[in-house]
């Protein structure tokens, strides 16, 4: 522990000068951004749905930032120390930052995000912040967290995407979930907010006042936002769009895109998101509650087909439930192998052990899979997996439904059989894995969380010790054990991580610089 | 004179009409036959284009384009001829009866369509599948109610014409039933117009399946053209037979409805056909 | 006729017209708490999961905890001073987000309907004027072609085309983001925005003007006052012009009035195609993210616009046919 908390500090000091001085990098220029869907709103302490973070990440900063190994780098705030027993994190904070309405930003925002907005508001931040019990603000530049556990992953969520800090003198007056900022966001980061034309585009200027000297180099951030997709892809060939990521744009296009001189395509910078398909099953429903069904379900999914023709080769065959992008900080770990060459031999012999032998017509028995309602790969993902469980003798048929319809029969009625899904690991395993099959997230209405309601005394131990642990090579260890035994009941079928492609026009540079992509505030971008 | 059929069956228009009707009807009639394996079934290489081992090539996942077609034609005219026959159904009963009682009776069922007529009708046929979920029975349910209340007006305003001539007032006078008038008198004389709208009603209703799909909104399990345009729509660049084939299925087939359908007009009023 | 009497007859027509338009919301709201799911479900799962007390929390402040009727009831009451209500996922009230679409929904469906009206009755004068030539055969096959197409076909391949192959056009938006013109230099950007939408959509609605007008000349033309005109000597081309044709637009004029009615609703498909940020999106959106307060705040709308359409209808009707008596 002590070992760690020097090595933190230590870092803190070497990355001081993360931000050097600016090279030729040559200001102005409007960065046209695409995003899809439109957010609902732009208030990402209230809710994290994908799109808004796109356009507030580069309104609000966060205490910490971070690199593509995901270890953090500094933010708002200019150093920080993590105490021996893990239960004290002190931040100093920067001077002479100000919010975009010219008042000065102090520990006292940190103290109020934290503990009035995020705590209790934030989707995930109830669970970031769940140890943490008060934010003591001995001054105007110091916020201290006290927490009641070590909380290591919470260190890992403090960016202006997960964590945006507001100012209280805005957002504290008035009731926070109905506030008229909601959509009119005020931050202390390099973009000031200007107009919100709903349908169309919101429009992000300079922020002249900056903390960060000679940042940002662009004078605006145009977001639009385009329905169809096959026109968001005209629009990025025709040079009217500049950028856009996390499937904006049609996979089979993306291919065409990266054909042109001036397209350039990276699938970097979705490390800290972490995206995972999977099967969801019901394992409280006959036949699924049977290991071997689910198990010869997981060895009938045909992996290679779906990543080369449903994603057009985006994506890597998952092998458990955590991320290969976890590798670099040690918590990744691979589980049983389910793409072996034999595969549909073994899922036909489980089947038959299970008492589910082929019957005349060649079919073992019926079942009704559901489609993520979130576009058309994923119909095309069913259609392939009902092909591939055709194989080896099961009829599935395949219902479609809209997003309330799914989440309401999925989390809250358990009324399916199996159904398609996609979730982020996001910045550590305790945010974004856990939820998955720990028994404490089997809660009926939650959505995103354990739908699948399968859990083990074991498997809950093990993720109870890693979330407080706070030396990672042990945690890795843990970890390791826990994918083991998941990928053994397959509750949840781990198909494959997307590697989303971000399709970025050559005229700009730097756009993507961290592990949070474009959910990231572009201050080092500039246009050539 | 010429009779009705003369009239219709000589039109050289109706004729092309009925051939690709026909022509589609067989098809969709024998797709088992003509193309015996599941239309899902993953036969070959994506993206083989036409005219190779898969006469109409394959699509994005590697089915069949023919296989498609064939099966898509069965799901395509079942769901436009359903949906239409409810339509016309509801909307001759509804029409009817407005149109024959009058007064208050009149009032509430024409305020009634009104209502259905305030909704813009593809969001209705939208809102209607959120509600029911996408399947074959319930696309047929969505199509027919958000197409009944033009047949409603039609029939109403014919019932109200033949309402008050002789033959219709000589029954009343000699004692038949209200529904005995109406099914044996009135409705007959309403089956001209009712016959053309109902032809166009198919046609439109081919039309919103395919749309619906083209949002995502179509019937998962079933192969239909709709389903192949909307499965296609993203390789519009990439893999043109994807969204054409079906398309020009679709148009084809739109088109002889109309013409049927417009030869159905001429040869129902010869006055207008003969000028 | 006199301005008083017109007056009058619009007062009563739009007194008539209440108690539907009530029944019409009374009947959505109930319609759309058919649906399964609701708000709250829909904003946790686009926050990407959230806790349980999250999400009682937003359905008490929905006061979506309370029974449908006391709901309705709110509603209603509210609806009386024209409060629409609150969108609660867009975070702004209901009556604000339906104004901002409606100006692009009326620019892009006005221009939709004069596009496609002109055209239409021209096609179908033309038609009926060659009946039965290969002229007319080719006219009608051409319009059903333009129907049957589908329209996101169209509109994607107009973007290829001129968008992209030539670069005359803008792919899609309203006005250029970059530029942010002003003055008379927005209206003519908006102006070069408009054009591949109207054309695509009037496609569509071209097809039907374009048949009604032709069945309407060929109707009109067999009527028994043509033939006395013709006795009268009355030369073919002023039969067509002052009498023929002014009859026969009656009904496309009908037709047109209950589809821009109906067009205010937007059109789905072409909105997000050219990414016009119409009613039409709005409405679809509002829909799949069960935001009941601005769907049936659209609906509303749409409901009023259709009525008010119907009497501007029967005005026109009286305009143009003076044989036709209000009353």
């Amino acid at each position: 522990m002590r070992a760690l908390t020097k090595s933190l500090i230590l870092m803190a000091a070497a990355i001081t000068m993360a931000c050097g001085p600016a090279h030729a990098q040559k200001s102005g220029g409007t960065l046209v951004q695409i995003t899809q869907p439109e957010p609902p709103n732009l208030a990402p302490y209230i809710s994290t749905s994908g799109p808004i973070g796109q356009v507030t990440a580069k309104v609000f900063d966060g205490l910490l930032e971070y690199d593509f190994d995901l270890k953090p780098k500094l933010g708002l705030a200019e150093s920080f120390t993590v105490s021996p027993d893990g239960k004290t994190v002190t931040f100093k904070l920067r001077r002479g930052v100000t919010f975009h309405d010219g008042k000065p930003f102090t520990s006292a925002d940190v103290q109020f995000t934290i503990m009035d907005v995020l705590k209790t508001n934030h989707p995930r931040g109830i669970a970031t912040f769940k140890e943490v019990t008060a934010v003591e603000t001995p001054d105007e530049t110091t916020a201290i967290f006290k927490l009641a556990n070590p909380a290591p992953y919470m260190m890992a969520a403090l960016s202006g995407y997960e964590s945006p800090i507001l100012p209280k003198h805005v957002y504290g007056v008035g009731d926070i979930k109905t506030h008229p900022n909601a959509n009119a966001p005020v931050g202390t980061g390099p973009f000031k907010f200007v107009e919100w034309r709903r349908g169309e585009f919101v429009r992000l200027d300079r922020n002249t006042t900056y903390w960060r000297q000679g940042r940002p180099f662009l004078d605006r951030i145009v977001v639009r936002f385009i329905a169809d997709a096959s026109t968001r892809t005209a629009a990025l060939e025709k040079g009217e769009a500049h950028i856009a990521g996390f499937g904006a744009v049609p996979y089979n296009d993306v291919r065409k895109l990266s054909a042109l001189p001036s397209v350039e395509v990276t699938t970097k910078g979705y490390e800290m998101i972490s995206p995972l398909v999977e099967m969801v099953i019901n394992t409280k429903k006959a036949p699924f509650d049977n290991v071997k069904v689910r198990q010869a379900i997981n060895y009938a999914l045909d992996r290679k087909f779906v990543i080369d023709n449903v994603w057009f080769g985006f994506g890597k065959a998952a092998v458990g439930p955590i991320s290969s992008n976890f590798e670099p900080s040690g918590l990744f770990g691979a589980g049983v192998d389910f793409t072996v060459p034999d595969r549909i031999e073994r899922a036909n012999k489980l089947l038959d052990e299970a008492g589910f032998p082929r019957k005349a017509d060649g079919t073992r028995f019926e079942m009704v899979h559901d489609i993520t309602p979130y576009g058309e790969e994923w119909q095309r993902f069913g259609e392939a997996v009902q092909q591939a469980l055709a194989a080896v003798g099961i009829k599935a048929t395949l219902r479609y439904e809209d997003v309330a319809k799914w989440l309401k029969r999925i989390y809250t009625d358990y009324d399916y059989d199996m159904s398609s899904n996609f979730l982020y690991n996001l910045a550590d395993p305790v945010l974004g894995v856990h939820r998955g099959f720990h028994s404490d997230r089997i809660k009926k209405g939650t959505v995103f969380v354990n739908g699948s309601q399968w859990s083990s005394p074991e498997t809950d131990a093990l993720m109870d010790k890693a979330t407080t642990e706070a030396d990672a090579a042990k945690r890795g260890a843990l970890y390791r054990e826990l994918v083991t035994k998941v990928t053994e009941a397959s509750p949840v079928i781990y198909v494959h991580e997307l590697k989303f492609p971000t399709i970025i026009n050559k005229q700009y540079k730097n756009l993507i610089d961290s592990p949070l992509g474009i959910y990231g505030n572009y201050a080092n971008a500039y246009r050539e | 004179m010429k009779t009705f059929w003369q009239r219709f069956l000589l039109n050289p228009r109706v004729i092309i009409g009925l051939i690709w009707l026909g022509a589609v009807v067989l098809v969709a009639l024998l797709a088992d036959v003509l193309a015996p394996r599941d239309p899902f079934a993953i036969v070959g290489v994506p993206f083989a284009p036409p005219g190779g081992a898969h006469w109409l090539g394959t699509d994005s996942l590697g089915r069949d384009v023919l296989a498609g077609l064939a099966h898509g034609a069965r799901t395509t005219l079942l769901i436009a001829v359903l949906s239409t026959l409810a339509a016309v159904a509801f909307g001759t009963l509804v029409g009817a009866i407005a149109g024959y009682y009058g007064g208050l009776i009149d009032d509430i069922l024409m305020r009634a369509t009104e209502f259905f007529q305030t909704i813009p009708s593809f969001l209705f046929a939208i809102v209607l599948i959120a509600i029911l979920s996408s399947s074959a029975m319930n696309l047929v349910i969505a199509i027919s109610v958000v197409s009944w209340p033009p047949i409603t007006r039609v029939v109403r305003a014919e019932v109200l014409s033949v309402k008050s001539r002789e033959f219709v007032q000589a029954a009343v006078v000699a004692g038949q039933r209200d529904h005995a008038i109406l099914v044996s008198q009135v409705l007959p004389n309403t089956l001209s117009p009712l016959i053309v709208t109902g032809s166009l009603l198919v046609a439109t209703a081919i039309l919103i399946e395919s749309a619906l799909s083209f949002l995502g909104l179509g019937a998962p399990n079933q192969m239909s053209w709709g389903f192949m345009i909307g499965a296609g729509r993203s390789f519009l660049r990439d893999a043109w037979w994807l969204v054409t084939i079906p398309g020009v299925a679709i148009l084809l087939t739109v088109l002889s409805i109309n013409l049927i359908g417009e030869g159905l007009n001429d040869a129902l009023n010869p006055r207008l056909a003969e000028l | 006729m006199g301005g008083a009497a017109l007056g009058r007859y619009i007062v009563r027509r739009l007194l008539q017209t209440l108690p539907v338009v009530l029944g019409v919301v009374i009947l959505n709201f109930l319609l759309l708490q058919l649906a399964p799911g609701d708000l709250a479900t829909v904003l946790a799962g686009e926050a990407g999961g959230a806790p349980k007390e999250y999400i009682d929390q937003l359905r008490q402040r929905f006061g979506q905890d309370q029974p449908v009727l006391v709901q309705l009831f709110h509603y209603l009451r509210n609806l009386v001073v024209l409060d629409l209500g609150y969108s609660f996922r867009q975070s702004a009230p209901v009556l604000d987000l339906l104004l901002a679409r409606l100006w692009p929904t009326l620019l892009l469906m006005g221009s939709t309907l004069l596009l496609s009206l002109s055209l239409g009755v021209g096609m179908g004068l033309l038609a009926a004027l060659w009946v039965r030539t290969w002229k007319d055969h080719l006219i009608s096959v051409a319009a059903i072609i333009f129907y049957a197409t589908p329209l996101f076909w169209i509109g994607l391949m107009l973007i290829l085309v001129f968008s992209i192959k030539f670069g005359w056009f803008p792919t899609s938006g309203m006005e250029d983001v970059v530029a942010f013109n002003v003055g008379f230099a927005r209206v003519v950007d908006i102006a070069h925005h408009l054009v591949l939408p109207t054309i695509t959509l009037s496609m569509f609605y071209l097809a039907l003007y374009a048949r009604l007008m032709r069945a309407s000349m060929l109707e009109q033309r067999g009527l028994d006052y043509v033939t006395t005109a013709r006795a009268k000597g009355i030369p073919e081309r002023t039969i067509v012009t002052r009498h023929v044709f002014r009859n026969a637009l009656l009904p496309v004029v009908t037709m047109a009035g209950i589809q821009f009615g109906s067009l205010l609703g937007g059109s789905v498909v072409v909105e997000s195609v050219f990414a016009w940020p119409g009613l039409g999106q709005l409405a679809y959106q509002s829909l799949f993210a069960r935001d009941f307060n601005l769907l049936l705040g659209i609906f509303f709308l749409s409901a009023c616009l259709v009525v008010i359409v119907n009497l501007v209808v029967d005005i026109v009707y009286v305009l143009l046919d003076p044989r036709i008596r209000i009353g």
